[in-house]
């Protein structure tokens, strides 16, 4: 079996996990190694938890933003980019690579975007794995 | 940890155990720490299955349930209300969802999504392991409401929430109620005037006990929460003196009803100010008002027999900021045709519209304008008619959609300008409440379609015009039921708030301002705490969205449910 | 002989559709008890069963399917789906009675887990009219996956008794032997919800509606473009090709007097404008036409939808169609005049889409025994007071909530919904 990259996705309870669920539902396959953590909203990740996955041993990090469609205000995608702005500074002191962690906002339905974005994510992962 | 937990795998009639071998996971889990039994079920959410829940609970004194079973938005109030009949609190329950995000995401791959099962079942029930029993925050509400902007949204609103039995402050700034109501002619359907309808309503205001008019009175501070809000109010506002008498209310909610005001044209536009005879829609009506019924209808001393409406003036502006169309102004002006028709005889009417848009059976309207003889011209969005005064007469050039682009030359004796609604220019209110804007600049509410009546304010309700261009009907059907929410808030004279809350850690807060900044709904403030400054989450405002815990630099912060010790234990089993 | 059960409640709401679930729940969050009857298998109306909703383009399953719970789950609320008031009578202020058949769904609905494992075992296939006739079902099936109640049904008049479900249900709920229940509901008041029907097609015989293949409904390009859609992609009946020249004609059966319908429907350009959008999504090489009389986008946000659509690409042509025609691959030449040239055209199009509008349910009235709430000329319930009170009939303690007083979008038909609610509230408590 081809060995996958293993990839965090925090997902947001009301908009994005519903697309996830939406992907499973219509079968629109990815792979295995992609594990979701819900939270209320996307602005609310703390970097260390981004840290401490990437230290734990996953490949990756992905952010599945609320974006515009976030009840809690229209700051949110601005909150959620600026999370990931520190957290890339952290990752480059570090010395791990900051494209390990990547956002991207997903409407409720947006499931086949997901599904694009996490396999386009896992290659870049496995692609720099093995390099 | 002494937690004792009960695990429950779910088959799913297939639809999980056809691609995860779900006795493969309760072997896995079932010697995970805290774990007193770990079964599995054809169904979980089936009676049968949620009464032995039950029993478990209450037989082996558990102290927290994890269900792996679909996706927690379809069964969560489910296994809510299990642990909740068994006398365990219900934030005991966590949630594994092993179907939506295993089985079927993963159905090609019978072994990958056991192994995430498994995964997702274990960091669970390492979240279980941290689950507190939570209360809702219980507040006391005051079975007041006030209502701002008396025009017929809040008029409607005050007379339908007194009746439900809750005392109503109906707080208008000019000296009388009706707001734009008396600029309005007859209303389609049911041919009521705006004045006839005012009449109504003073009426009915006046038998309400319960409503508190307040005229002549504005805003001047406003604080507090859903349950209590409170209010500076400052009277005789006309006087211009320095406040002459200010009081404080305290109510339960907000029904904001302030209403539109109608486009004023810039000079020059159409020959606004510029030419005699170029008007506005509401001035027009003013004149069809004032003049005497049979006679002809005279303007300025002059007799008029031709009148040009100009339609979408101030709305669906190409170079302008309102994008949007006022939806009631088609309507307005076609009804204003057939009333001075009705009223002073013969007249004949152009209109240059930009498409009709007499939607529903106004249509009805439309089909008998266009009996009656009444000319309708559509101009191209982007080359809008032209209006001049060459030797006192006043013409309007356009070029007609409906005959192939044709230019049409008329001469009239009175151009109308159909002008659309915009936001109140008097923001004042806005401000002091903190109420969002969409983007045409009217009150935004958080949802059109769930949550049409509420904003992002707590125990604030929008309601009419103030909301978005409407008709009379339609301001009145928001205000019915913007009063029913609100009625919501202030019935039982208790609210009950989610307990998912963010709180602060006061040993290791350094006070630096930057979670509350960050809040969004206001809830963290500056406090003294042992002699130490530092942020403090007021939990009745907070929403638990977790914005403010990023940004903190000491960390102190969390949110109950989502804290470092439950989202960094599961990152641990899920990266292993 | 008949036995019937007699229940008691504040408020009847006729209709669980998006207004009535509506107007219940506001009743119901106030601590008053009510009973939602509904003739269909599932609460959700019309609503549940759209793609996504204009203008913003939320997914309407994910917009219903939470009302749907958040109703179904309501301990003071009730529900009858697949129930049918014979009649309602008023009988005194704040006394009304309302006698309510439910028909046998033939499966217990406590028992059902929904596990569709009957759907599979079932040998009968017929057509599936939650997807609009578009693809067919079995004879014991769920209607549809968001369902509320999610629950299996037989349906009786093509099921062959072959005892195929009643082996493969694992939890023994199949029960041929259900019948007629009937109930005498008395309640304080009631709220008509009972919605409006699609104008049929088949009465425009000048546009091929009900006769050309790859001439659809708009309600049938809405199951296509559902979440929950009956194919995976976008086709055209006639031969299951993926279309590319697709057209809209508006006002089918609306402003029209020829074709019985004088009003405008108010929903059809926009929804039309949003279908448009969404194929641009899922077939980006397509070209939509949208031929139109006027464009009513008037609600908040809706003109600016309209000019995204134009931004999109969507083409906008100003004329009424007069024929279309059936040519010999399938395709469909319409024949109209172009409003801006002013001139008679033609073009070819290969799946036409009748943008059919919102008729009166003319039934409603007929639900009453005795006094009969008046109706208006297009047979819909008559306003008692329409501007200052848009939610009275002309029967005191009787309101109306939704497109059963005319045709309405989403949130006007949730806004009259809390209207007619409030109207009720008031009722109760006077």
């Amino acid at each position: 079996m081809v060995s996958q990259a293993k990839i965090l996705v925090f997902s947001t309870e009301k908009i994005s996990d519903p697309a996830i669920d939406m992907a499973g539902l219509l079968k629109l396959h990815y792979p295995p190694q992609v594990y979701t953590i819900a939270i209320p909203c996307s602005s609310g990740v703390k970097p260390r938890w981004i840290l401490k996955a990437l230290e734990k041993g996953f490949d990756g990090v992905f952010i599945a933003a609320d974006g515009s469609d976030c009840s809690h205000g229209e700051s949110c995608t601005e909150k959620t980019g600026a999370i990931v702005g520190k957290t890339h500074n952290l990752m480059k002191e570090k010395g791990i690579d900051p494209a390990r962690l990547k956002m991207a906002a997903l409407c409720s339905v947006c499931s086949e975007s997901f599904v694009k974005q996490i396999r386009s994510f896992n290659e870049y992962l496995l692609k720099s794995k093995n390099s | 940890m002494d937690k004792k937990l009960g695990v429950y795998i779910c088959a799913c009639g297939g639809n999980i155990s056809d691609y995860v071998d779900i006795e493969k996971v309760r072997e896995a889990v079932k010697d995970e720490d805290c774990v007193l039994l770990a079964r599995t079920t054809m169904f979980a959410c089936g009676d049968s299955n949620q009464k032995e829940m039950e029993k478990d609970i209450q037989e082996n004194n558990l102290s927290g349930i994890v269900v792996a079973s679909c996706s927690p938005k379809l069964h969560l109030t489910t296994f809510r209300s299990v642990s909740e009949r068994a006398g365990l609190n219900k934030y005991n329950y966590v949630h594994a969802n092993i179907r939506e995000q295993a089985s079927w995401a993963h159905s090609g791959n019978k072994q990958g999504a056991t192994e995430k099962a498994i995964h997702l079942v274990k960091a669970a029930i390492a979240k279980a392991r941290f689950a507190k029993s939570l209360e809702p925050t219980r507040i006391k509400s005051q079975k007041s409401v006030a209502i701002i902007g008396a025009g017929v949204a809040g008029i409607k609103a005050s007379i339908a929430l007194s009746n439900m039995g809750d005392n109503v402050y109906l707080i208008e700034r000019e000296n009388k109620i009706g707001g734009k109501l008396a600029s309005l002619g007859k209303v389609f359907p049911g041919n009521i005037t705006g004045e006839d309808m005012i009449a109504r309503l003073n009426e009915e205001v006046k038998n309400e006990d319960r409503i508190t008019l307040l005229t002549s009175t504005k805003i001047k501070e406003c604080s507090g929460n859903i349950g209590d809000f409170r209010i500076r109010l400052q009277d005789n506002i006309e006087t211009g003196e320095p406040a002459v008498s200010e009081r404080e209310i305290n109510v339960g909610s907000i029904l904001v009803a302030t209403g539109f005001e109608s486009y004023t044209p810039s000079e020059g536009e159409y020959g606004y100010k510029e030419i005699d005879n170029v008007i506005t829609l509401p001035e027009f009506r003013d004149l069809i008002k004032n003049g005497k019924e049979g006679k002809e209808l005279v303007f300025k001393n002059r007799k008029i027999r031709d009148i040009a409406f100009i339609y979408c003036v101030g709305s669906r502006q190409i170079k302008g900021e309102n994008k949007y169309c006022s939806r009631y102004c088609c309507s307005a002006a076609i009804q204003s045709s057939l009333d001075i028709k009705e009223r002073f005889g013969d007249v004949q009417v152009y209109h240059f519209t930009k498409g009709v848009r007499t939607y529903g059976s106004q249509e009805l309207k439309y089909a008998e304008a266009s009996r009656s003889g009444d000319i309708f011209i559509q101009f191209p969005d982007k080359d809008e008619p032209v209006v001049s005064s060459e030797k006192g007469v006043t013409l309007i050039k356009a070029k007609d959609i409906l005959s192939a682009k044709k230019e049409i030359e008329a001469a009239v004796d009175l151009v109308v300008l159909v002008t659309g609604m915009v936001p109140d220019s008097d923001k004042s209110v806005g401000s002091l409440l903190k109420l969002p804007r969409g983007r045409d600049n009217f009150f935004n509410e958080i949802h059109m379609k769930l949550r049409p009546v509420e904003t992002v304010i707590d125990g604030i309700t929008i309601a009419g015009t103030c909301q978005g261009p409407k008709g009379v009907m339609e301001s009145v059907n928001s205000a019915l039921s913007a009063a029913v929410k609100t009625h919501s808030f202030v019935s039982k004279g208790e609210l009950e708030l989610s307990p998912i809350v963010a709180y602060t850690d006061v040993k290791t807060c350094e006070w630096c301002g930057a979670c509350s900044e960050a809040c969004p709904y206001n809830a963290i403030s500056k406090s003294e705490e042992d002699g130490k400054v530092v942020a403090i989450v007021n939990k009745t405002t907070c929403k638990g969205c977790g914005m403010c815990l990023p940004v903190c630099d000491s960390d102190s912060i969390e949110l109950t449910s989502f804290t470092n010790n439950e989202i960094e234990s599961m990152i641990e089993i899920l990266a292993n | 002989m008949q036995i019937r059960t007699k229940l008691k409640f504040d408020a009847l709401v006729v209709g669980g559709g998006i207004a009535g679930g509506e107007a219940a729940l506001n009743l119901a969050n106030n601590g008053y008890k009510v009973a939602i009857i509904e003739k269909e298998l599932s609460i959700g109306g019309k609503m549940i069963l759209l793609s996504k909703v204009f203008p913003t383009l939320d997914c309407s399953a994910c917009i219903t399917t939470p009302k749907v719970s958040e109703i179904s789950r309501h301990p003071g609320i009730t529900i009858f789906t697949e129930s049918d008031v014979e009649n309602i009578e008023k009988r005194g202020e704040h006394n009304f009675i309302a006698f309510v058949k439910r028909r046998p769904r033939y499966v217990i609905a406590e028992d059902c887990t929904g596990c569709q494992l009957c759907e599979k075992a079932c040998p009968v296939i017929t057509k599936d009219q939650f997807q609009y006739n578009l693809v067919g079902r079995k004879a014991a099936f769920i209607p549809f996956s968001i369902a509320s109640p999610k629950v299996a049904a037989i349906d009786m008049e093509n099921c062959t008794l072959c005892g195929a479900c009643e082996k493969a249900c694992p939890s023994n709920c199949i029960d041929f032997t259900q019948e007629d229940r009937f109930y005498e509901i008395e309640a304080s008041t009631a709220i008509i919800a009972t919605g409006f029907k699609l104008y049929d097609p088949a009465n425009l015989p000048r546009y091929g509606g009900g006769q050309y293949k790859n001439v659809l409904t708009s309600m049938q390009m809405e199951r296509q473009l559902a979440p929950t859609r009956p194919f995976n992609t976008i086709l055209r009946p006639g031969d299951g090709k993926v279309p590319d020249k697709i057209a809209y004609v508006l006002c089918a059966g609306s402003r029209d007097d020829s074709a019985g319908n004088p009003i405008c429907s108010q929903i059809c350009c926009m929804y039309s404008i949003k279908q448009a959008q969404l194929l641009m999504g899922a077939l980006p090489m397509a070209d939509i036409t949208i031929y139109y009389i006027d464009i009513r986008a008037f609600g908040k946000g809706y003109d600016e939808f309209y000019e995204q659509a134009k931004g999109m690409g969507v083409k906008f042509i100003k004329g009424k169609i007069g024929r279309i025609s059936e040519l010999s691959n399938g395709n469909l030449s319409l024949r109209y005049e172009d409003i801006q040239s002013g001139r008679i055209k033609e073009a070819e199009h290969d799946l036409v889409v009748l943008s059919v509008g919102a008729l009166a349910n003319k039934e409603t009235p007929l639900l009453f025994k005795g006094i009969r709430p008046d109706v208006d000329k297009q047979d819909f319930i008559l306003q008692g007071d329409p501007i200052l009170s848009p939610a009275k009939t002309t029967i005191d303690g009787i309101f109306v909530a939704g497109t059963a007083s005319g045709p309405k979008d989403i949130p006007d038909s949730i806004l009259s919904a809390g209207s007619a609610a409030a109207e009720a509230l008031s009722y109760l408590t006077r």
